[in-house]
């Protein structure tokens, strides 16, 4: 069996594993998204819905996608706030 | 492989940086690319398509992806071109 203080030294270790991961995803998930800022993008959505806007920003959790000139079916919204949660993707050129 | 893509963890999709795969997210969709990052918070999957002068990225945010397969393996070529995709071509002076 393993002593407590070895299993505490191991738990550290990989939790130090996990935070370095978390953080060279996070910054390169950031980068993208700084990359994406006044591109056209192309949204993905439920029930095959596809538009198109220029791309702005996200909030920090990702809940919410704000754009600009977002192409809908029935106008051009001049800007507007997509939920993260009606989204199955997106794309852009670089 | 996995059936639960959002739990899943950095260390798991770690697993899957720089590597060729294929997500399959929504009801019936799949999407082949170079696996740039996965977003520890949204799980959201970041692929590279590379063209001759251009690249497509596409994002497939966490709660649509089902399922992500390797397909190919980086050479180190591939590796430092993903690495450095996003990164700014200069260093910012922050002196005063």
């Amino acid at each position: 069996s393993i002593s407590s203080s070895a299993a505490s030294e191991s738990d550290a270790e990989e939790l130090q594993k996990e935070q370095h991961a978390r953080s060279v995803l996070r910054e390169r998930f950031l980068r993208c998204l700084l990359a994406a800022t006044n591109k056209k993008v192309r949204f993905h959505m439920h029930e095959n819905v596809n538009v198109e806007a220029t791309f702005r920003t996200s909030d920090i959790d990702v809940l919410n996608f704000q754009v600009s000139d977002l192409h809908t079916p029935i106008g051009v919204q001049k800007e507007a706030l997509i939920r993260c949660q009606d989204v199955i993707s997106f794309t852009f050129d670089m | 492989m996995q059936c639960n893509w959002l739990l899943s963890g950095p260390l798991h999709w770690f697993r899957f940086v720089d590597k060729q795969v294929r997500v399959k997210a929504g009801k019936d969709e799949e999407h082949l690319g170079w696996l740039l990052t996965v977003d520890p918070v949204s799980a959201s999957v970041v692929l590279l398509n590379f063209r001759e002068d251009a690249a497509l990225v596409h994002v497939v945010v966490g709660h649509s992806v089902k399922n992500v397969e390797v397909l190919q393996e980086p050479d180190p070529e591939m590796t430092e071109r993903l690495r450095s995709f996003f990164l700014p071509l200069t260093t910012p002076i922050l002196d005063p």
